[in-house]
């Protein structure tokens, strides 16, 4: 069950080290993305609680048939695909811009998601504990990036003013890409079988969610305060740019590095999380008994789509526009956990106790 | 309930299966190892006294350690001592020589009814244990853990007496294992001693010690060693199950049982633990591990195990827990160090250079200035020069090691910087790695650290600090993937558990270690009873003010 809450925190974090809108109120924007997303997480854990023994793939079979169940499958297993092929490739760009400026992409990607395929060929277990191992530093490395931003933070203040001064508009406008990111969370869907108490899973994944919100505020409130909300909303790597930026001393200017190796134990986490519920998924899709022939196949489709599927940085900016990304990610959670939730519904009313069939 | 001996099946040699069946007679020398075994395992005693002795000598080959002593018991039947040599107690066999050749009169009408014989000789012999056997190859067996077979005409069976006197090394400190403050002693390779010195620290009869013989040819004793009641009875089946499925000629040292037994053959990592050191068992065992002791190996396997583990010393817990606790750090931060420092370097001069303080960075670019060698090229020669060194070391006659280390020293450091063929913080890399090395108390981990630090000095020549980030990554999922007895090999780490932290990156005070390692010791968690910190009592806090009052006076 920690094991969940951990990589739920560290994959709900991912996207805040690279995308923050809303000028000087990105830290409002964080706090409004809160009820949203907690609503979304409400409705992706709420099905997995309600059978506790079953992936999604089963239960949706079992509440709208065989086939349709296996179709509304796809759309997650889709999401599954370009979720860990876009976060492979951020981490990617990230790498290629700030230090290894002649290593060609697909290099970068391809470690990443062989290292990813590994873990998930061994089993959600060791992707369990090897999260439980990476938490820890994961967190401490973020902790003390942010800890030696303080300094900064507080002299230059000033960024953070003035609150809310263009209206509530932008803050929620802000917040809609904070909020739908929390697609992330579908794995949920996959792994709540596995856990210890599969019935508390709701409340775990909410706690999870404060946490990684709270990480978000800081985050958010460190980036404004530092590079200024103009700067921070144009920046490429916001965070990066803002631990960047820090100067304690001559030893220790360049504290970007733990927060890329930080990044990278995240990233690392979500693929083989992503991978493993992927083929996972897949496998029962196509009625197999093991996933683990399938990592091989898709793992060689996830890193051509994470090559592929941008051209460079800017359209993965653009995918993230709360114009584009907003509705199509959010259709990734609404489409199936919609069609499921409404079949449930019905079964419901018509009489009938559709999880305990 | 000392020991359960006899639980471990005999094993025929593998090769004796594509061999046709071939009778014959084992005397010959056309027969083959595998024959020759089963038609001696199949020979029994005759009455005949010197028929016996003969198919004896001629089942070994008239080797000259068999020893006879031909007698008559008293003075009318004959009869001989037979036993190896060396491994007997001289003044026990004398003893039976006397006994048989005079006591024996004691015994009335023992000359009219041989049945009597039998039970005379049981009762004279003050011999602490007299068993009686008629296969040649069990007699044999027994002979050679240093008893002497009694064999009388017209007896088609054997008395084996127990005057087992064999030689061993003195219990001295394990010269591998040394350490500050705790007990000296270490084991040898003798089971029994070993064995003598687990119970005198473990005086409870819960104290099981299974034995198993192993190996067709070496008939090795193997023990593990346990607390019924507290360590894991599927745990302990798994164990047998794999002792018992092993099927070789020979057992020599306990690193063969260690490949036989690992969970995962394909690893780097030791996944048992091997110490000279009686605490350091006794310790496991009391903690829910097992012990399992070999016949002719001072090393010890402690199963199973876990990775923190192989940076604990025993010096740890004797002294006091802060400094306990420091030493531990340092031992974790000298692992750190012994992997990754060369890597990092190659990494930070390759790729990184912006990470380094700019009078750093300059320094080590003056240093490299007129080197030949790529860093990689470098630190790979530094490294691989300096292993080859460190095994000569060992391998070294004690009377020439100073010359080694003169020649290491000067020329590999000296002279190469001298000589502008490596940079002087090469060296200081290549040096600090090694020192840092020393520093992990357990030698199978520390060799597979020194092994990885090349792996990783690779990966960071062709990746950069990211090479090694993934590399990490690697490491932590075989790490984490790996069980030791069905153990997970991480834990308390991962999974993790907060109360087995007391005992892992930092020492908690021995009072306030109340419960066992929680997988482990799952069938008795708690160790003690909380709430012993100790504080001065109301005793002294009087006397100490009675002493002020005193003073005022």
């Amino acid at each position: 069950m920690l094991f969940m809450m951990r990589t739920t925190v560290v994959i709900a974090l991912l996207p805040v080290l690279t995308s923050s809108d809303a000028l000087q109120d990105a830290w409002a924007s964080a706090i409004v993305s809160f009820f949203g997303a907690a609503l979304l997480v409400a409705m992706i854990a709420g099905l997995g609680v309600r059978f506790p023994d079953l992936t999604i793939v089963e239960y949706a079979q079992k509440l709208i048939g065989k086939w349709p169940g296996k179709a509304v499958c796809l759309v997650i297993i889709w999401a599954f695909l370009v979720i860990a092929a876009t976060d492979t490739r951020i981490y990617a760009e990230a790498l290629v811009i700030g230090f290894l400026t002649e290593t060609p992409i697909p290099f970068i990607i391809f470690s990443m998601v062989i290292t990813g395929a590994t873990a998930a060929y061994s089993g959600l277990e060791v992707i369990g504990r090897t999260a439980d191992l990476l938490f820890p530093i994961f967190v401490v490395m973020i902790v003390v990036s942010l800890a030696f931003a303080i300094p900064d933070a507080t002299t230059m203040g000033s960024n953070l003013e003035p609150v809310l001064a263009r209206g509530i508009g932008p803050v929620l406008r802000g917040s809609i890409i904070p909020t739908v990111v929390i697609a992330q969370y579908l794995c949920l869907t996959m792994i709540i079988p596995a856990a210890n108490q599969p019935k508390k899973a709701l409340g775990t994944a909410l706690w999870a969610l404060t946490g990684s919100t709270m990480m978000l505020v800081l985050i958010t409130l460190a980036v404004t305060a530092i590079l200024g909300p103009h700067q921070g909303s144009r920046a490429v790597f916001p965070f990066l740019s803002m631990v960047r930026a820090i100067y304690i001393s001559v030893f220790l200017e360049r504290v970007e590095m733990l927060a890329l190796f930080a990044w990278g134990f995240g990233i690392f986490i979500a693929v083989s999380v992503f991978m493993y519920c992927g083929s996972r998924a897949l496998a029962q899709v196509l009625g197999l008994d093991d996933y683990r022939p399938l990592i091989g196949p898709l793992a060689v489709i996830w890193g051509t789509f994470s090559v592929h599927s941008y051209q460079n940085l800017f359209q993965l900016r653009t995918f993230f526009q709360p114009k584009i990304g907003g509705p199509y990610i959010l259709s990734w959670i609404l489409i199936p956990m919609g069609i499921l939730w409404a079949a449930y519904g019905i079964r419901r009313l018509a009489g009938g106790k559709p999880d305990e069939e | 309930m000392g020991y359960r001996i006899g639980i471990g099946k005999v094993r025929y040699m593998r090769i004796h299966r594509r061999k046709k069946e071939k009778t014959g007679d084992p005397l010959k020398d056309n027969m083959d190892l595998s024959q020759r075994y089963q038609e001696v395992q199949k020979m029994k005693l005759e009455p005949g006294l010197e028929q016996n002795l003969q198919t004896l000598q001629q089942v070994c080959g008239y080797s000259q350690d068999l020893k006879i002593r031909r007698f008559n018991i008293n003075g009318q039947i004959p009869a001989a001592l037979v036993y190896l040599d060396d491994m007997v107690n001289t003044l026990s066999v004398e003893e039976i020589l006397r006994v048989l050749m005079v006591d024996v009169q004691r015994i009335e009408g023992w000359q009219k009814d041989r049945s009597l014989l039998r039970s005379a000789i049981k009762d004279l012999l003050i011999i602490n244990s007299v068993e009686e056997t008629d296969s040649i190859g069990e007699l044999f067996l027994k002979m050679t853990h240093g008893n002497t077979a009694l064999l009388v005409e017209g007896q088609a069976a054997a008395f084996v007496c127990g005057t087992v006197d064999i030689k061993n090394r003195d219990i001295t400190e394990p010269l591998s294992e040394t350490n500050i403050r705790g007990p000296r002693d270490g084991f040898v390779e003798s089971l029994c001693i070993n064995i003598t010195l687990i119970r005198r620290r473990i005086r409870v009869p819960h104290l099981w010690i299974e034995t198993f013989e192993i190996g067709s040819l070496t008939k090795t004793q193997v023990a593990i060693a346990y607390i019924k009641g507290l360590a894991d009875e599927k745990m302990l089946e798994e164990l047998r199950s794999r002792l018992e499925r092993i099927d070789t000629d020979a057992i020599l040292e306990s690193g063969y049982i260690e490949q036989y037994i690992e969970d995962q053959p394909f690893t780097l990592f030791p996944l048992t633990l091997r110490t000279e050191r009686p605490d350091i068992v006794c310790s496991s065992i009391l903690s829910g591990r097992v012990a399992v002791l070999v016949t002719g190996s001072p090393h010890v396997l402690v199963l199973p195990a876990d990775f923190p583990m192989f940076f604990q010393a025993s010096d740890d817990y004797y002294e006091k827990p802060p400094q306990g606790s420091f030493v531990r750090i340092l031992r974790w931060i000298g692992a750190i160090i012994s992997v990754f420092l060369p890597g990092f370097y190659v990494a930070v001069v390759n790729f990184h250079q912006e990470l380094l303080p700019t009078a750093l960075l300059l320094r080590v670019t003056a240093s490299r200035e007129g080197v030949p060698f790529p860093v990689i090229a470098e630190i790979l020669i530094m490294e691989v020069l300096f292993e080859v060194l460190r095994e000569a070391g060992i391998r070294l006659p004690v009377a020439v090691g100073p010359a080694i280390s003169i020649v290491g020293a000067l020329v590999l450091g000296e002279a190469a910087i001298r000589a502008g063929i490596v940079s002087p913080a090469v060296v200081i890399v290549v040096a600090m790695t090694a020192i840092a090395n020393f520093s992990n108390p357990v030698f199978s981990m520390a060799i597979v650290l020194r092994i990885l630090r090349f792996a990783f000095t690779i990966l960071a020549a062709v990746f950069g600090l990211f090479g090694i980030q993934f590399g990490i990554l690697l490491l932590v999922v075989h790490l984490c993937s790996l069980r030791s007895l069905g153990i997970p090999y991480m834990s308390p780490l991962a999974p993790n558990i907060p109360s087995d932290m007391k005992d892992n990156f930092l020492l908690a005070p021995i009072w306030a270690r109340t419960t066992r390692p929680k997988i482990l010791g799952r069938r008795e968690p708690v160790r003690q009873s909380p709430g012993q910190m100790p504080h001065p009592g109301k005793h002294s806090q009087e006397e100490i003010k009675g002493g002020n009052k005193d003073k005022n006076r």
